[in-house]
């Protein structure tokens, strides 16, 4: 009896995935002749081809944060402190120079893609320094958090000015495309953060919400981001796509692998606590998938693991079902459907270091 | 009929006449000005009010009745609040759009204007009014660490928290949304750096407010004059100037918009900060700022040290501090006297900058509210 509920469970999920699938994407045909050639091609180390151009980014990033209070300038500046690991200013300047390539062999990157990464990495830290205060979080990336060390009120403000000095640099791109492209990604970020307020009684609802919320706090980001230095580097509307759509399969696979660290590593390695997202209520992927195979998290996920114990019991139950291997399987997905995008522009190393950057997402451990 | 009336004082003199003993009152200046736009001024757009996101907000915030957390008075100064002051930003940036007119070189877009204002300056004026409600908001955030048990369950203060940042930031987002619909690089920035003035306007407030009561900063005015037009004055200054620019106006003129926002915001502040001590119901003093503007003067008069002196005698035994005894002392002294100067000095230069735009019913309502700022009983 248990045996049979548990393979109708997993054997119902792949079904599932899939509607998420179509829904998801909408391959477009081959830009580029000559992909098959390049499969055997040695992959580059995104982080050593991207490097040069981002040296001096965090310098650069305080020099956008012209403060005259000498402490909210160190508010401000505390999470540019060059020890993050400037995962989405990687992949925008990786994306300026694809496109670049693409559209006319260029091999520069342009001032204004590279503003689009710094701009990026803004936007980023501002909508963490909030969340901070939201889910009243200690630590981060191994520090103290803003709210941690100067309280809640002033933290509140270090992230508005960041915000504010992100739209400053993102109108002197002087490009209105450009604006309302990096302004969708504001949008979204606050939509995402109200979607997770809420909870769907529905198992098929709950993963939509679930993967909708996913897009909009951490993929939005990086899609358009993708998508605006397509614009600034390439006329051709269909690379936009190509861009936006690599942004937005990887931005996914990225934070399900989140998802499932938030189980599977451990406290030092992740500069965070662990099992962070049931402590605030959280139903990610791992717990959705669990609750195929053990109904009785249904209540739990309901009260948003509320009652003492739940956390811990949702953590045992998520580590004895195949929660884990699923949303790491379901991340997979998304990386080979951002390879496949991606591949739909002219080969070059930057190219394939954004595809080579995928595999790094599906093996990161921290 | 009050404007009328003005509008019969400007022609006499052929300009603007100064301030003497103040215009009509407040509430009349705003109703008159409200004809003169087309609409009452509800500036927070049905978009947003209707939207899933802020009934959600709505409905959590009912969780916080009864408890401590500014919040609640934040989202109740919406409601019963909304004819006060808590929307003249917008109805400035209205009224300086048809004062200025349409623009001369852009004819093709003129279709696009009623009531003598182009839509884009209406949804400037929203997103003022957006970003202005969205640091009301978040200026009621409480620190956590600080709390005292009196202050009710740690929750629900973490949870009032929580709604204040999500339903400001919302305001934030909404208002960039509409900032980048309006397809004007400059007005972005421009817009995006009064955010960041707001901020750190915000943020002296903030560094000063926790230990307000019991001793002050030591600025001079000058120092207060630049905090103040941060968190008071830069919003509405800019929000002016890219009004200009939207209606693709000179650059004289966008400065001259700047200045009366800049200047009027200015003189608005100091006439509210004058009200404890020109109020005539003078039976029992309530509590104000000690770095409100007529403090600062009376420091600035006084010297610091014998200011201190006075505080400490204010204070007296348990560390309560006996407003009506300071206010005294400051109203002894030429502190209130030079705040109503500074008021009517800020005043008068707004009037100054109005001078450059032409006659209109518009700029007499500009000009009325500048009036009702410097009315003192």
């Amino acid at each position: 009896m248990c045996h049979f509920t548990q393979r109708s469970s997993t054997s119902l999920f792949p079904k599932i995935c899939n509607i998420f699938w179509r829904f998801h994407h909408t391959s477009t045909s081959h830009l580029c002749s000559c992909s098959k050639t390049i499969s055997d091609e040695k992959y580059q180390d995104p982080f050593q081809l991207g490097r040069k151009d981002l040296k001096n980014l965090y310098e650069d990033i305080k020099k956008e944060l012209l403060v005259s209070a000498a402490e909210l300038k160190e508010m401000c500046d505390y999470y540019f402190d060059g020890k993050g690991k400037a995962f989405r200013p990687m992949i925008v300047v990786l994306m300026a120079r694809a496109c670049n390539i693409h559209h006319n062999n260029s091999k520069e990157v342009h001032a204004s893609q590279r503003s689009v990464a710094i701009i990026a990495e803004m936007i980023h830290t501002a909508s963490l320094v909030h969340d901070d205060v939201i889910d009243d979080a200690n630590s981060r990336r191994g520090k103290r958090t803003l709210n941690q060390i100067w309280g809640e009120r002033k933290a509140v403000l270090a992230g508005d000015f960041i915000l504010s000095a992100a739209s400053v640099a993102l109108a002197r791109i002087g490009n209105t495309t450009i604006i309302s492209v990096l302004t969708q990604v504001i949008e979204d970020l606050v939509r995402g953060e109200f979607l997770q307020l809420g909870s769907k009684e529905n198992e098929n609802e709950r993963f939509a919400h679930y993967l909708e919320k996913t897009f909009k706090k951490t993929a939005s980001l990086i899609a358009n981001s993708c998508k605006a230095v397509s614009i600034l580097g390439c006329p051709d509307p269909k690379v936009h796509e190509i861009a936006y759509q690599y942004g937005k399969n990887v931005g996914i696979a990225f934070q399900l692998i989140d998802d499932v660290l938030d189980f599977t590593s451990c406290a030092n390695r992740l500069g965070k606590p662990t099992a962070a997202d049931l402590k605030l209520g959280l139903a990610t992927g791992p717990v959705l998938f669990a609750c195929r195979q053990f109904p009785e998290m249904n209540a739990m996920i309901m009260r948003r693991f509320s009652k003492p114990g739940d956390v811990e019991r949702a953590r045992k139950y998520v580590l004895q079902s195949d929660g884990v291997q699923q949303t790491t399987y379901l991340a997979q997905r998304y990386c080979h459907a951002a390879t496949r995008e991606i591949r739909k522009l002219r080969p070059s190393p930057e190219r394939e270091a954004l595809v080579h950057l995928t595999e790094m997402v599906l093996m990161r451990d921290k | 009929m009050w404007g009328a009336l003005l509008r019969r004082g400007v022609r006499g003199t052929g300009g603007l006449r100064c301030q003497s003993s103040g215009g009509p009152p407040w509430s009349q200046v705003v109703s008159e000005a409200e004809k003169i736009v087309g609409y009452p001024t509800s500036f927070m757009s049905l978009r947003c009010l209707l939207s899933d996101e802020l009934s959600n907000i709505a409905m959590q915030v009912r969780k916080l009745v009864g408890t401590k957390h500014p919040l609640l008075d934040t989202a109740r100064g919406f409601v019963y609040d909304s004819r006060n002051n808590l929307q003249m930003r917008g109805l400035v940036i209205l009224l300086i759009s048809k004062a200025a007119g349409p623009s001369t070189t852009e004819i093709s877009f003129q279709h696009d204007m009623v009531s003598g204002i182009y839509s884009s300056q209406r949804s400037l004026a929203e997103i003022t009014e957006l970003i202005h409600t969205a640091f009301l908001v978040h200026r009621g955030i409480v620190n956590i660490g600080e709390l005292k048990s009196c202050d009710g369950p740690l929750k629900d203060m973490q949870f009032g928290n929580k709604m204040a940042v999500l339903s400001g930031d919302f305001l934030l987002a909404n208002a960039c949304t509409s900032l980048a619909q309006l397809q004007n690089t400059k007005v972005v920035e421009l817009i995006s750096s009064a955010i960041g003035d707001l901020v750190q306007g915000i943020y002296y407030e903030n560094s000063k407010s926790s230990e307000e009561n019991c001793l002050t900063d030591d600025i001079g005015i000058s120092r207060w004059k630049e905090q103040v037009f941060l968190s008071h004055s830069a919003l509405l200054a800019k929000s002016c100037q890219a009004a200009m620019e939207l209606a693709k106006h000179s650059a004289e003129i966008q400065d001259m918009a700047f200045q009366y926002g800049k200047h009027m915001s200015m003189s608005h502040k100091l006439h509210s900060d004058l009200q404890p001590f020109v109020k005539e119901s003078s039976s029992d003093a309530t509590a104000f700022s000690l770095n409100s503007a007529p403090a600062i003067l009376h420091q600035e008069f006084l010297g610091r040290e014998a200011w201190l002196k006075q505080i400490r005698e204010a204070q007296g035994k348990g560390n309560i501090m006996d407003y009506k005894k300071l206010q005294e002392a400051i109203k002894a002294g030429k502190g209130v006297t030079s705040a109503i100067d500074l008021c009517r000095c800020h005043g008068n230069r707004a009037l100054a900058a109005l001078e450059r735009f032409p006659p209109s019913e518009a700029r007499d309502a500009l000009a009325n509210i500048v009036y009702a700022m410097s009315r003192f009983p």
